[in-house]
């Protein structure tokens, strides 16, 4: 037995003509914190509805470490929050956090006392008896995971939990989740990067249903890692034309050309440093800034995602 | 059975929470006790007027007690079943729009739980508001114009209260697909479609659910016509509705995605 807690293989839904999700498979480590990155309409809130039990797949399958095929008394075990979370206004933060436990099978004690629990996990054990009408954006947030933890569940899914919140809700959020990792396994949407760098310990990305890369992110740095040349000339049309000439060079393997600047990627960084001194004094370029470096994530991603 | 009460309580508390336990009841009382006081004053308040020729404030009678009963039983019909109809309304279709289901669905994969404990609170809330608005319509015309037979009352009233009950029910398969507002009207168009035209064709629909009312009025008059039928033909209504409503909630828990 691996240490898995959740394989899908080759996942896919159909809702009438268009098919969000084109059979996705992988699997989810005990204990992991993995995001599931992507941009807006890649499908990641479809796969989590479907792990939800929520929607039901059209194809492929979804199974739980010691559970049958089917979710559903695994929906025991898991929780969930949605990207939107709405809740009833009229309760109170315990209340609801009361009733949701309830419903996952605990019974009455268990649940108020589970539910002071992650009152005081999330920070909200002072609003615990306001109507959560009265809550902030962040408060709900952190509500939502509250009530995603109260059933002690092995694995919690996140819908974007930090979309859509000012920095100081994201702040708050983020910090939670790095206090939640090795707890319980962590499964979160993003479409921000630099929020599943801070967390996660790895990645899937999802384009257009599918997906495009995963793993740890070291293995992920180690393979995308490319010697980069970063430049900024004069502001001049001698200067501009050309930079424009540059993709053209046999030492740059891509090149993201800019009005002023130029980002190229190169595959022998002191070859390419050569042959661009070179260029630069041969030309006269006036510039204003060279830069040798690696790639960041941020360029993987966008290389990923951009095909 | 444990989800049923934990759903149930859930729905009563939100019920208390908006006064519904409160408004609902309220109208109905005031519905059936102000049928009563209005024929038994009447003939008093057109003679106190003092337009109309006396020969004509003669015909003007209280009514006998049965008459007035199923007059208020139309108030009931059409007023009380408004404002039952107007309170229910969000009951499926505002947790579907407003998208409080996903968190609850992704728990508890038991819709037909759920929505049975959303079915008994609102039958609760209905019973109730129609229990006391009845009782303040009989007792008013027993102190004020006559004696009434017991078992007859109880009949009509549980006749009358099972055509609320499906008309109510209706709301939950049709808020499960649309907006609440739009359910009600529906629910509302339909009764009254099928009232009408169980009375333009009662001997082709002896067994049309529409009818309930019509013999609840018809059993205070002391007609009597079978009821077995049509009482069945709402309870299977109620059941399928109910499953219906499951069911169509299952398949489609998120409104479109915002």
């Amino acid at each position: 037995m691996t240490n898995s807690l959740l394989y899908i293989r080759n996942l896919s839904k159909s809702i009438g003509s268009i098919t969000p999700v084109k059979g996705i498979s992988f699997e989810l480590e005990r204990g992991s914190c993995t995001a599931l990155l992507g941009p807006n309409g890649a499908g990641k809130t479809t796969t989590l509805r479907m792990l939800a039990g929520l929607l039901s797949p059209s194809g492929g399958e979804i199974q739980y470490e010691g559970g049958g095929k089917s979710g559903r008394d695994w929906q025991k075990r898991i929780g969930y929050l949605p990207q939107y979370p709405k809740f009833y206004g009229w309760m109170t933060g315990m209340e609801y956090l009361i009733f949701s436990a309830k419903l996952s099978g605990l019974s009455g004690a268990q649940a108020r006392k589970r539910s002071l629990e992650v009152l005081d996990t999330v920070g909200l054990r002072e609003a615990a008896k306001r109507r959560i009408a009265g809550y902030s954006g962040g408060m709900k947030q952190r509500l939502g995971i509250a009530q995603s933890l109260v059933h002690e569940p092995s694995l919690i899914m996140l819908d974007e939990p930090v979309s859509a919140l000012d920095p100081i809700g994201r702040r708050e959020v983020m910090d939670l989740l790095s206090r939640l990792r090795g707890e319980v396994t962590i499964l979160f949407s993003t479409h921000v990067l630099h929020d599943a760098e801070e967390v996660c310990d790895r990645m899937v990305v999802m384009v257009d249903g599918r997906i495009a890369e995963q793993g740890s992110w070291t293995e992920l740095r180690e393979k995308y890692r490319q010697p980069v040349l970063l430049l900024e000339v004069e502001p001049a049309a001698r200067e501009e034309a050309w930079l424009r000439t540059l993709p053209g060079m046999p030492f740059v393997e891509s090149a993201d050309i800019r009005s002023r600047t130029a980002a190229l990627a190169v595959r022998d960084l002191d070859q390419a440093r050569n042959a661009l001194m070179r260029e630069m004094s041969d030309s006269r370029i006036r510039f204003q800034r060279i830069e040798a470096g690696t790639s960041s994530l941020e360029d993987m991603f966008m290389k990923v995602v951009g095909g | 059975m444990r989800l049923f009460w934990v759903f149930f309580h859930k729905e009563v508390i939100e019920a208390a929470r908006s006064y519904k336990w409160i408004w609902v009841p309220a109208v109905f009382l005031l519905l059936g006790v102000m049928q009563p006081v209005m024929m038994y004053y009447l003939p008093d308040i057109l003679r106190a007027s003092g337009e109309l020729p006396p020969e004509a404030a003669a015909l003007i009678t209280t009514p006998p007690p049965e008459e007035i009963i199923a007059s208020t039983l139309s108030q009931f019909s059409t007023i009380g079943l408004l404002v039952l109809v107007l309170s229910a309304m969000n009951i499926v279709a505002g947790e579907r729009t407003s998208g409080t289901t996903e968190m609850i669905l992704s728990r508890s994969s038991s819709v037909l739980t759920m929505m049975t404990a959303k079915w008994a609170a609102t039958m609760s809330l209905l019973l109730l508001s129609f229990a006391l608005g009845y009782a303040g319509a009989v007792y008013y015309t027993y102190q004020l114009i006559g004696p009434l037979e017991w078992g007859t009352l109880a009949g009509a009233g549980a006749v009358y209260a099972v055509w609320l009950a499906w008309i109510v029910t209706l709301l939950l398969p049709l808020g499960a697909v649309f907006r609440g507002p739009a359910a009600a009207f529906l629910s509302l168009g339909i009764a009254a479609a099928l009232t009408l035209l169980a009375s333009l064709l009662p001997s082709q629909l002896p067994w049309s659910p529409g009818r309930l009312s019509a013999i609840a009025t018809a059993m205070l008059t002391g007609e009597s016509s079978p009821t077995f039928a049509p009482a069945l033909a709402a309870v299977l209504l109620i059941i399928l509705s109910t499953v219906a409503a499951s069911v169509l909630l299952r398949r489609r828990p998120l409104s479109a995605q915002a």
